[in-house]
């Protein structure tokens, strides 16, 4: 970085970086340890990610006795060796399909190890689809959607942390009360076209808020082993889903 | 040319030091010059540390929440108010709302501590009055939507003025606890749980309301608030009473009957604050 006539300011700058790049590299570690990075390498602080210095000028050429006993730098020299973005990001389409596949067929046995990995891409897309389709019906409420999912999500993890023994992260509870909203989105498609508030929209209603929060139930009992509890935890799932129902409907 | 990027990454590992090492060596004697390039490269690296220390900062503040949280909720004693299953939860509402048949009043104990809420009917629990709550505030939207006199801001102002009702409830009866000086084991986490239970009939009063207008709410809300009234004095009359007076044995005595005007003055509130938290939502 410094030429070799001002090594004062390399000093001078190295020391911090050494150690705040070193902290930051802990504390990402640490807080990053729930997702499923095994198969990338380290992960990539988004700054790093820069195109070229602008700077041309004097770069600093490192000595011949130094060389680089660390395994090749995690971002070589080129850019064909990164990794793909969305393998970086940890977005797995393929483990998307498979947890949404699951909330959709209630009736099938689930297998508690399903929620092990905290996945947040496909509730994200899950919200942003609910948001467009009440878009589409006139109602201009994301921030709704938002707000009541930040609260029920904090809300659903303490009580699942009071009713459970083992305790559950949070990840893992926004994730599953994430996947669990795609029924609503059907609801909320059809509000588009039909009303919602006569005697059928009723019905329609109770029997999706019933899908969505029976399978939320299933998934929470599966993966924390909670005998006798299901309706227990459906019912506060369900109270949720119909505050996303409500604003569905009205 | 030795890419940017290589000094974060060099920095940051064991040989770093060898490499830094190499830079004092052969750094020194030489004057420090500051050039355009530099500056440019110096304002990347504060704003990098800047949010190393956010990140560790953020690390750290998570550990002393963790480890301090004992200290202001106490988590243990509360998951044993939430060790509930269904059978209990579907008992105890049956109870709330028709206690004249049940007999057995007492908590049954297991070496000194009560048993958990899933194995006795008696025993007080947290889900049921948290689960209350929240229905009422829903339901209370509700009722207001159908008014049309709904709007979000209104929830949280239900929400809030059921809450200080129930504190300052609490508050008082812990207030008179002290004045008469009862010992009873009695804790706060215990009367809160009590006190919550008149939700259920709230709620049912409000849905009568809803669908069969004002006879509908005011017959079931008077039911409910007499099943209450007698939940409540079979309830507190084991923890307040002396244990003759609660097995009906008269004891006589000026303490005795303040306890049993205590014990009166609680389960009478309950249907007056059941009428007050209620009755603007249904017309």
């Amino acid at each position: 970085m410094t030429s070799p006539n001002n090594p004062m300011i390399m000093e001078e700058v190295e020391d911090p970086i050494a150690n705040s790049t070193e902290v930051f590299k802990i504390a990402a570690s640490r807080q990053y340890a729930g997702y499923d990075y095994s198969q990338q390498g380290r992960f990539v602080p988004p700054d790093m990610m820069q195109p070229q210095q602008p700077y041309t000028g004097q770069i600093f050429q490192p000595t011949q006795a130094y060389t680089p006993a660390a395994p090749q730098p995690f971002y070589g020299n080129s850019f064909e060796d990164e990794p793909p973005l969305l393998e970086e990001l940890g977005i797995n389409f393929d483990h998307i399909w498979q947890k949404t596949l699951t909330v959709l067929h209630p009736l099938k046995e689930v297998d508690g190890s399903i929620m092990n990995e905290t996945d947040l891409a496909g509730p994200m897309i899950f919200c942003l689809a609910f948001g467009a389709t009440l878009l589409l019906a006139g109602k201009i409420q994301f921030g709704y959607v938002y707000g009541i999912s930040a609260i029920g999500c904090l809300g659903m993890f303490c009580l699942l942390n009071l009713m459970s023994m083992t305790g559950v992260s949070f990840g893992c509870v926004a994730s599953v009360l994430g996947y669990c909203l795609l029924p609503m989105i059907l609801l909320s498609s059809f509000a588009v076209i039909f009303s919602l508030q006569g005697m059928l929209g009723i019905i329609l209603t109770a029997g999706i808020i019933g899908w969505c929060s029976f399978s939320a139930s299933k998934i929470f009992i599966s993966a924390l082993a909670m005998e006798r509890q299901q309706l227990l935890v459906a019912y506060p799932c369900a109270l949720l889903y119909g505050v996303f129902a409500l604003i569905s409907v009205f | 040319m030795a890419d940017p990027h290589q000094l974060f990454d060099d920095t940051s590992s064991a040989q770093s030091r060898g490499y830094r090492a190499q830079q004092a060596a052969s750094g020194l004697g030489y004057p420090a010059t500051s050039t355009l390039p530099q500056a440019a490269f110096l304002a990347d690296p504060v704003s990098n540390m800047a949010m190393a220390y956010g990140s560790s900062l953020a690390a750290q503040g998570k550990e002393l929440v963790d480890k301090n949280i004992d200290r202001f909720i106490p988590v243990t004693k509360l998951k044993y108010y939430f060790a509930v299953d269904t059978v209990y939860v579907g008992k105890k509402l049956g109870l709330l709302v028709f206690p004249y048949l049940h007999q057995d009043w007492e908590v049954q104990y297991q070496q000194d501590t009560p048993v958990a809420p899933r194995f006795d009917v008696n025993a007080p629990d947290l889900y049921i009055p948290a689960m209350a709550f929240i229905t009422y505030i829903l339901v209370a939207g509700l009722a207001l939507g159908t008014q049309d006199r709904f709007s979000p801001d209104l929830l949280g102002l239900q929400a809030s003025s059921a809450l200080a009702w129930l504190a300052l409830e609490v508050v008082a009866i812990l207030l008179s606890l002290y004045l008469v000086t009862v010992n009873t084991d009695l804790t706060t986490i215990d009367l809160v749980a009590f006190l919550g239970y008149k939700y259920v009939g709230m709620i049912g009063g409000v849905l009568m309301g809803l669908l069969f207008g004002k006879m509908g709410y005011y017959l079931v809300l008077g039911w409910c608030c007499v099943s209450i009234f007698v939940f409540m004095i079979r309830t507190l009359r084991l923890k307040i009473l002396a244990q003759a007076a609660a097995e009906g044995v008269p004891v006589r005595g000026a303490r005795n009957q303040l306890r049993m005007y205590l014990t009166m003055a609680v389960a009478a509130a309950q249907p007056l604050l059941m009428y007050w938290l209620t009755f603007h939502l249904v017309r």
